[in-house]
């Protein structure tokens, strides 16, 4: 019945075709144009004995950073739960070796209406898989009259990315939401870990971001608070981590979907602040502090 | 134990780096998608006229750069799956749909990837004009303009700050920066950066290729003469494709 | 009608000397036992209206699905073996959601419904290394409504794999005198809310049962609000409009 089960019951790991590497599909080619319509395509491989050190030979920089394909990396993400629903904040940068690929990249990946990923690691393994993961979401509500669960939906993408564990796929990314349960957030990566929490950073600026957010965080925090705390840890990590920068996108999930909040020019906060919004301190984030400590607000 | 009896591949390397570079800028109702047509390997010019820029349909150009046999290939591909649609929609693939079409035919090859970095312009349903940028393995996103291959790091930064004002101050109580560039100053930008990075990139020159994608909406439907642009759409009704071949430095 | 039965309608891929597939014609006769269902196309959207036979005091009238979601932009009405009409939907379903994830947009109405044929025909013998998804034709017959850049479009799909489009259509056992009244009473210009009217109006006529909110379904797509199933009140209101 559900073709779901079977899919994940399962390690599919692809098997080596080489030569059969077309999908085509005499018999249902009319409505799909010769696509299977299992919406999975076979992944080629190369005929090696070790397809995976093919792979790590030539796209991982940071082993190797002549390496000639350079897969996009970098990035600082986090998400919280409090009160108020879920803060979700990302950076923009998308680093090719030292090389800025692109400073407007969309790190957070809207699944649906409820349902929010964030992108660390490759940028194309979380775009590809977190959008597969929305249309399974859709055909889940399809099918039982009723929205998906964080947890079931963060489950589908943790089988998912476990069944091409040690391929070389790499991403860590956040699954947040709210559901029957209300707020939820779960942390799931390429190795296979899928953990719920409160509170998570992920990324090569995670560490920069949680100093921030660990010392603002509390359940209690009012919408604007939260909304300002998650500004300012990713204005930290961008600050500080040469991988993490540009602008910040500002997210937050309540009962009825998510909001987009706003973009924001790391700069411009280091310097002026996200200007007179509720939570914001009124000036920057960096520089009044190191010119003029008499000015400086500290969060109570 | 006989380390003789099976034989053992060390090293497997099927890609090499052609060289050249690939830029596309989106317009209001316009689109510009260029790319020089020199292909080398290492230091060795293997021919002075491979073109890196395709028309795909009458909306949609797609310029790949980086190992030309995987481009090859790779743009042979997207055409067959574009007619396959074409027969079984009854329609012309649109340009986001064309976008994400190749997300899915270069994840499809995440673990024996081709090395090309892919840039498709064109018009979108609504007519505007579009670029999206592509990663070896599938990542895209629309922007309005995007520089790659072995001269990109030359021509972003120029990019960036003639078409995004970046690190540009507008003249205090003048008029801010413009959103859109008219389609004679896109030309002149593309142009411009293709003579600079010859000047200044081995593997860069030879000749320029530009496509430019009008959309039914642009004003103008037809390119200045003195231009010297031919008209390449299939159709009168729809969109106009032009491409204009300009020569670069041969050295 | 089955004058000429014979040896010919035991296999489902044996062609009768005269040509005919004697149990795929078998498969569009029990279409004909089915509950009626009726389509009417507007240039504001499409209608569709279902009669549920609900056999016994005891039945949860709820509990009968004949009209069901396919995407936000379609649905479907089903007459027949409606088991069947399971396996067909959700097929109809994934081969809407894959188009999404491979074209980010919408499937046509056409093409979802050529999907519905494709594997209408997959019975008997396998093809290729391809699995014989079934070992007889499908029992049921559709009616698709969608709205994509065409326009409101409504389709007929048959076991036969053979799909047509209608302005507006009836299928079921009361589908003769249902189809008869659709061609008086169809016109171009009608507005949704007409629509609604005449597909209940419609189902009254020919159902046994006398007609209320419990044993109808009404179901509608539109631009704005894509497919939806009307709720007991607004089924209520369309049966007091009549």
């Amino acid at each position: 019945m559900n073709s779901l089960v079977s899919k994940f019951s399962t390690n599919n790991i692809p098997k080596q075709d080489v030569e059969d590497n077309e999908e085509y599909s005499d018999s249902m080619w009319a409505s799909s144009a010769g696509y299977a319509t299992n919406g999975l395509p076979t992944f080629r491989l190369p005929s090696l004995q070790q397809p995976t050190d093919f792979l790590r030979l030539h796209t991982d920089d940071h082993a190797d950073p002549s390496c000639r394909i350079k897969i996009k990396h970098g990035t600082t993400t986090l998400a919280f739960r409090f009160k108020g629903g879920v803060i979700v904040a990302v950076d923009s940068r998308a680093t090719a070796g030292s090389y800025i690929a692109s400073g407007t990249v969309e790190k957070v990946i809207r699944i649906n209406k409820f349902l929010l990923g964030t992108m660390a690691g490759g940028a194309a393994d979380c775009q590809y898989w977190e959008t597969y993961l929305g249309i399974m979401c859709r055909l889940h509500e399809l099918r039982n009259r009723e929205r998906i669960s964080v947890a079931a939906a963060s489950k589908y993408l943790s089988n998912l990315v476990y069944s091409y564990k040690g391929m070389g796929l790499s991403m860590g990314t956040m699954i947040c939401g709210w559901d029957k349960t209300g707020p939820a957030i779960f942390y799931v990566d390429s190795d296979g870990t899928r953990l719920k929490g409160d509170l998570f950073s992920v990324g090569s600026g995670s560490t920069f971001a949680y100093g921030v957010l660990d010392q603002g965080y509390h359940w209690d925090l009012s919408d604007e608070d939260a909304q300002e705390l998650g500004r300012r840890s990713i204005y930290a990590a961008g600050h500080r981590d040469a991988f993490s920068g540009n602008t910040i996108n500002l997210f937050h999930i309540k009962q009825d979907g998510w909001d987009f909040i706003g973009n924001y020019d790391v700069s411009k906060m280091h310097y002026d602040g996200p200007g007179n919004i509720p939570g914001a301190p009124g000036t920057g984030y960096g520089y009044e502090v190191r010119t003029n400590p008499e000015a400086c607000v500290v969060a109570d | 134990m006989d380390g003789k009896t099976a034989p053992q591949m060390r090293h497997f390397n099927p890609y090499s780096d052609n060289g050249g570079t690939i830029l596309a800028i989106a317009g209001q109702d316009f689109a510009v998608i260029a790319g020089d047509t020199r292909q080398t390997v290492g230091y060795e010019i293997q021919t002075r006229y491979a073109p890196k820029v395709f028309r795909l349909n009458d909306k949609a150009v797609l310029a790949v750069n980086g190992f030309a046999a995987d481009g090859n290939m790779f743009v042979k591909k997207v055409k067959q799956k574009l007619e396959m649609y074409r027969h079984a929609h009854a329609k012309d693939m649109p340009l986001r749909a064309i976008a994400r079409l190749i997300q899915t035919m270069l994840y499809a090859q995440r673990f024996f990837p081709y090395y090309v970095y892919n840039i498709l312009g064109g018009i979108e349903e609504d007519g505007s004009g579009a670029v999206y940028s592509f990663d070896p393995v599938g990542s895209y996103e629309r922007e309005s303009c995007r520089a790659a291959g072995a001269a990109q790091s030359l021509v972003q930064p120029f990019l960036d700050n003639q078409i995004y004002f970046k690190n540009q101050q507008p003249i205090p109580g003048g008029p801010p920066h413009p959103v859109h560039l008219p389609l004679s100053r896109v030309i002149a930008l593309v142009t411009d950066s293709f003579t600079s990075a010859t000047e200044r990139h081995i593997e860069v020159g030879d000749e320029l290729e530009m496509f430019i994608v009008l959309s039914r909406s642009h004003p103008q439907q037809s390119l200045d003469p003195r231009l010297n642009a031919t008209e390449v759409s299939t159709t009168a009704s729809g969109e106009k494709v032009f491409v204009i071949r300009r020569p670069l430095k041969r050295d | 009608m089955f004058l000429t039965r014979s040896e010919y309608d035991r296999g489902v891929n044996t062609f009768s000397p005269e040509g005919r597939l004697f149990q795929v014609e078998y498969a569009i006769e029990a279409i004909k036992l089915g509950s009626t269902a009726v389509g009417v196309k507007t240039y504001e959207g499409v209608v569709l209206g279902v009669e549920k036979r609900v056999q016994s005091p005891l039945l949860e009238s709820s509990s009968i699905e004949k009209i069901m979601e396919i995407d936000r932009h379609l649905g479907c009405a089903m007459s027949g073996l409606t088991a069947d009409a399971r396996t067909i939907v959700d097929h109809a379903r994934t081969t809407s959601q894959n188009h999404e994830f491979t074209y980010n947009e919408n499937i046509k109405v056409e093409s979802v419904t050529q999907a519905v044929c494709d594997l209408a025909l997959r019975f008997g013998e396998s093809v290729h290394d391809e699995d014989a998804m079934m070992s007889r034709p499908f029992g049921v017959a559709l009616l698709i409504a969608g709205i994509d850049e065409n326009g409101p479009q409504l389709f007929h799909t048959d076991p036969s794999g053979t799909f047509m489009r209608y302005e507006a259509k009836a299928i079921g056992s009361g589908s003769e005198a249902a189809q008869a009244e659709l061609q008086d009473r169809w016109k171009k210009d009608m507005s949704l809310n007409d629509a609604q009217v005449l597909a209940v109006r419609i189902l009254k006529q020919v159902m046994e049962e006398k007609l209320d909110q419990h044993n109808v379904q009404l179901a509608q797509v539109t631009k704005a609000g894509g497919f939806e199933i009307l709720n007991e009140a607004a089924l209520q209101e369309v049966i007091q409009r009549m």
